[in-house]
C-alpha cells in the first residue's frame, strides 16, 4: 500500500518537473528576441531508490542554467570597438568630404577664377573693370578659404558634440554595470537567480565595447571589473569611476580625463577613439593643408604683387594682408583693404609704365607655378591632394569597418550558436515536455486505478 | 553541429538587407545623376585627378578668352597696316609724279595737298585704339602716340618701345601693342610725318633729287610697315592653329573628366540591375524568415 502512494508522489513530481520543462521553454521563447539573453535549459536528475523494492523516487529538478561561453562572450568585446572606431572616423569624414565639395565647384574653382581675372587684366592692364574684378576675384577666394575652415571646423565641432554625447554613455554604462556586479554580488551570496542580471550585464559590456576597448576582468563574487587605455578602471566591484569632458581653451574642445588625469591619447578604439581622431588628427590635419594652401597663396600673390607697380606707378603693396604664420592663414586670409578701396592700387605693371602687363601676366601664371610641398605641385593640385587624402581617409575607413563588421558577425554568429534561442529547438522541447507530461499523468491514473483495485478488494 | 539560432538567421539578413540596399541606392544615384563620382572617397584618385582637370580646362578656357581677344585686335592692327601701307604707296606715287620739270605749280600744289591728306590718314592709322588701347604706342597705350601741332604738322613719337603681350597658351605669347616710333622712324633721321612734311617743301619747289631722297625715306619705312603687317599675319595664323589646338586639348581634357566623373551609363545601368537583384533576393530571403518551422507541426 505504501508502495503505491510512493509512486503517486513520483507521478507527481514527475508532473511538476515536466511542467517547469515547459515553464523554461515559455521564457526561451518570450525572449526570442531579447538583446543579450542566454538560452536556459533545466536540468533533471533521476531520484535513488529508498529500499530494494523500490524502482527509484522518479525526477528532480536540479536548476536552470543559462548557456553562455565566456571565451565568445570575451572575443565579441574585444572585435567590437575596432569596427565600431572605422564605421564613426566614417561617418564623420562623410561630413568632411560634403565640405570639401566637387571637384571644380568649390575651392579650386575660387583659384581659376581668381588667376583668370589676372589673365584678363594682363589683356587690358589699364582697365579699372579688370582691376575690380582682381579685388572682387581676391576677395571671393578669400571667402572660399574662410568658409572652408569655417565648414571644417564646424564638423570638428559637431565630432566634439558626438564625443561628449559618448562620453556621457559610457559614463552610464559604467554606472550600470557597477549597479548590477553590486547585485549579481547580492544573488550569489543569497544564492537567487541572477542569470537575468548577467544577461543584463553581458549586453552592457558589449554596448561599452562599441563605445570604448575595454578590458574586462571577471570577480569572483560573481561580477566584472572593467578597465580601459593603460589600466584606468571604469568599474570597480559597485563602484564606477567616471570619465571626465571639460571644455578646454578659445576652441572649447572637451579634453577627457579620468581621476584627473588627461585619457584622451590612451583611448584608441571604439566610436570614442574614431571620434578622437577624427576631431584630433584627421580634420586638424586638413585645415592645416589647407593653412599651407592659403599661405602659399597670400605669399606668392604678395610677392609678385610688391614687385609690380600699380596704375599710378607707385610699387605695389601687399595684395593680401601678409599673413603672421601657416597656421591660421586659411581662416585670416583677406584683400588688403588699402588695396581694395583703389583699384589703381592693383599693381599690373613690371615698371610704372601702367600699360605694362607683365606682372598682370605673371600673376596669372600662377596658377601653373609648383609653389606647394617644395615646389612639387601647383595650388589646384594641393588642393587636390587634400581632396585626395579626405577621400583616401573614408575609403580606408569604410574598408576597413566592413571587414571588421564581418568579423564581429561571425562571433556573433559564434556566440547565438551557443546562446542564443532556436525556435525549432524550443518547439521540440514543447513536444518534449508535452508528452512526457502526458505520459505521467497516465502513470499517474494507472497507479490510481491500482489502487482504486486494491481498495475495492479491502472493502469486500 | 552548429545551432542555427533565430537571432543569428534575423541578424544576417537584416546586415545582407542594408548592405544590398545601400549598394542599390549608390547605383540608381550614379544612374540618376549621371555622376560616377558622388564624394572623394567613391574614388580618392579620380577626385584627386578631376580638380587638376578642372583646373587644366579653366587655364584652356582662359587662353581660348585670351586668343579670341588678341585675335580681334591683330585683325584691327592687320586692317590698319593694310591702311598705312596703302597710304605709303600713294605718297610714294604722288611724289614720283612730281619728280623731273614737267609738273605745273597748280600740280605741284596738287600734290602738296595730297601728301598733306596722307599725312593726316597715316596720323589717324596710328593713333588707333582698341577699347581704349592705343595699338601703336608701346606700354603707353593710354598715351596717343602722335599729337597734331598748332600748325598742324604731327608731332614726335610719344609713345615707348616697350610693347604688351598676352599669353595665348602655356609659353606662347602674341604682342597686342606695338612700337609706333619703330615703325614711323626705325633708324632714319626723319619720322615719317616729318619725311611727308620735308616732301611736301621740296614737291613744291620742285627739287627732284631731294624728291628721289624722300621717296626712298617713305619706301624705307613701307618695307617696315610690310614686314611688320607679315610679322602680324604670322601670329594670326599661329593663333588659328593654337585655337584649334586649345580646343582639342580642351576636348581631350573633358573627356579625361568624364572619364573620372561621370559614369558609364551601359555598366551603370546594368549594375543597378544586378543591385536591384540582390536587393530582392536579400528581401526575398529575410521573408524566408517566416518558413515553415517545427511549431506548424504543433497541434
Amino acid at each position: 500500500m505504501s508502495g503505491l502512494f510512493g509512486m503517486l508522489s513520483v507521478a507527481a513530481r514527475s508532473l511538476e518537473a515536466q511542467r517547469f520543462g515547459l515553464d523554461v521553454v515559455g521564457q526561451n521563447i518570450a525572449n526570442v528576441n531579447t538583446a543579450g539573453y542566454s538560452r536556459r535549459t533545466v536540468d533533471f536528475a533521476a531520484l535513488p531508490p529508498t529500499s530494494p523494492l523500490n524502482a527509484g523516487g522518479g525526477v528532480e529538478v536540479q536548476g536552470v542554467r543559462a548557456i553562455r561561453d565566456a571565451l565568445l562572450d570575451r572575443r565579441l568585446w574585444q572585435e567590437r570597438p575596432a569596427a565600431a572606431m572605422q564605421g564613426a572616423i566614417a561617418d564623420a569624414l562623410s561630413i568632411v568630404e560634403v565640405a570639401l565639395g566637387d571637384p571644380g565647384a568649390s575651392l579650386d574653382a575660387a583659384l581659376t577664377e581668381f588667376f583668370d581675372a589676372w589673365g584678363r587684366l594682363s589683356e587690358d592692364p589699364t582697365s579699372t573693370t579688370a582691376r575690380q574684378q582682381v579685388i572682387l576675384k581676391g576677395e571671393a577666394l578669400a571667402t572660399s578659404f574662410a568658409d572652408m575652415t569655417g565648414r571644417l571646423t564646424l564638423a570638428q565641432r559637431d565630432t566634439d558634440t558626438r564625443i561628449r554625447g559618448v562620453v556621457d554613455q559610457i559614463n552610464a554604462l559604467a554606472s550600470e554595470i557597477a549597479s548590477l556586479n553590486e547585485s549579481i554580488a547580492k544573488g550569489v551570496a543569497m544564492g537567487t537567480d541572477v542569470q537575468v542580471l548577467r544577461d543584463r550585464q553581458g549586453e552592457a559590456i558589449k554596448s561599452l565595447s562599441e563605445l570604448v576597448a575595454v578590458d574586462v576582468i571577471a570577480r569572483e563574487d560573481g561580477g566584472y571589473d572593467v578597465t580601459f587605455g593603460l589600466g584606468r578602471p571604469l568599474v570597480i566591484g559597485a563602484s564606477d569611476f567616471q570619465i571626465t569632458a571639460t571644455p578646454v581653451g578659445p576652441s572649447g574642445l572637451v579634453t577627457l580625463s579620468a581621476n584627473g588625469v588627461d585619457v584622451g591619447g590612451e583611448i584608441t578604439s571604439g566610436v570614442l577613439g574614431g571620434l578622437l581622431q577624427v576631431r584630433d588628427t584627421l580634420i586638424p590635419g586638413y585645415i592645416s593643408r589647407l593653412d599651407e594652401i592659403a599661405y602659399a597663396v597670400a605669399t606668392e600673390v604678395n610677392t609678385r604683387h610688391q614687385a609690380a607697380f600699380d596704375a599710378n606707378g607707385a610699387a605695389g603693396l601687399a595684395f593680401f594682408d601678409p599673413p603672421a604664420a601657416t597656421a591660421g592663414a586659411a581662416a585670416a586670409l583677406a584683400v588688403n583693404a588699402v588695396v581694395a578701396a583703389d583699384p589703381a592700387l592693383v599693381a599690373a605693371a613690371a615698371t610704372p609704365d601702367p600699360g605694362d602687363n607683365s606682372a598682370a601676366r605673371d600673376l596669372a601664371a600662377l596658377r601653373d607655378s609648383r609653389v606647394m610641398f617644395g615646389g612639387t605641385a601647383t595650388l589646384h593640385e594641393a588642393w587636390g591632394r587634400l581632396v585626395y587624402q579626405a577621400g583616401t581617409d573614408t575609403q580606408v575607413a569604410r574598408q576597413e569597418e566592413r571587414t571588421r563588421r564581418e568579423i564581429v558577425m561571425q562571433v556573433e554568429a559564434l556566440r547565438d550558436s551557443v546562446s542564443g534561442v532556436s525556435l525549432d529547438e524550443e518547439a521540440a522541447g514543447l513536444i518534449r515536455f508535452q508528452r512526457a507530461y502526458e505520459a505521467n499523468a497516465r502513470f499517474f491514473t494507472t497507479v490510481d486505478s491500482v489502487l482504486q483495485t486494491l481498495l475495492t478488494m479491502v472493502g469486500r | 553541429m552548429t545551432r542555427i539560432s533565430f537571432q543569428t538567421e534575423f541578424r544576417h539578413a537584416l546586415a545582407d538587407i542594408e548592405r544590398t540596399a545601400a549598394d542599390l541606392m549608390r547605383r540608381q544615384r550614379e544612374v540618376s545623376s549621371g555622376r560616377r563620382l558622388q564624394a572623394p572617397s567613391d574614388d580618392p584618385t579620380a577626385a584627386a585627378g578631376a580638380v587638376t582637370e578642372h583646373a587644366a580646362i579653366g587655364a584652356l578656357d582662359r587662353y581660348a578668352q585670351a586668343a579670341s581677344s588678341v585675335e580681334a585686335r591683330l585683325r584691327l592692327v592687320d586692317t590698319v597696316l593694310g591702311d598705312i601701307i596703302e597710304q605709303l604707296t600713294q605718297a610714294q606715287a604722288v611724289a614720283t609724279g612730281a619728280l623731273g620739270d614737267t609738273p605745273t605749280p597748280a600740280q605741284r600744289e596738287a600734290a602738296a595737298m595730297e601728301l598733306a591728306a596722307i599725312r593726316d590718314a597715316l596720323f589717324g592709322d596710328l593713333n588707333t585704339s582698341f577699347r581704349g588701347v592705343y595699338v601703336f604706342a608701346g606700354t603707353a597705350s593710354t598715351t596717343a602716340p602722335f599729337v597734331r601741332n598748332a600748325d598742324g604738322t604731327v608731332s614726335a613719337y610719344q609713345g615707348n618701345s616697350s610693347t604688351i603681350a598676352v599669353d595665348i597658351d602655356r609659353g606662347r605669347e602674341a604682342q597686342v601693342t606695338f612700337d609706333g616710333g619703330a615703325l614711323v622712324q626705325g633708324g632714319d633721321p626723319q619720322d615719317v610725318f616729318q619725311i611727308i612734311e620735308t616732301l611736301r617743301a621740296d614737291v613744291l619747289a620742285g627739287d627732284t633729287p631731294a624728291i628721289e631722297q624722300g621717296i626712298a625715306a617713305l619706301k624705307r619705312v613701307f618695307d617696315r610697315a610690310v614686314q611688320l603687317q607679315s610679322e602680324v599675319g604670322a601670329d594670326q595664323k599661329a593663333l588659328e592653329t593654337g585655337a584649334i589646338r586649345l580646343t582639342s586639348e580642351k576636348l581631350a581634357a573633358r573627356s579625361r573628366l568624364s572619364k573620372l566623373e561621370d559614369a558609364n551609363m551601359a555598366e551603370a545601368i546594368s549594375a543597378m540591375s544586378r543591385a536591384e537583384t540582390a536587393y530582392n533576393a536579400a528581401l526575398g530571403a529575410a521573408a524566408r524568415l517566416t518558413r515553415p518551422s517545427l511549431m506548424d507541426y504543433l497541434k
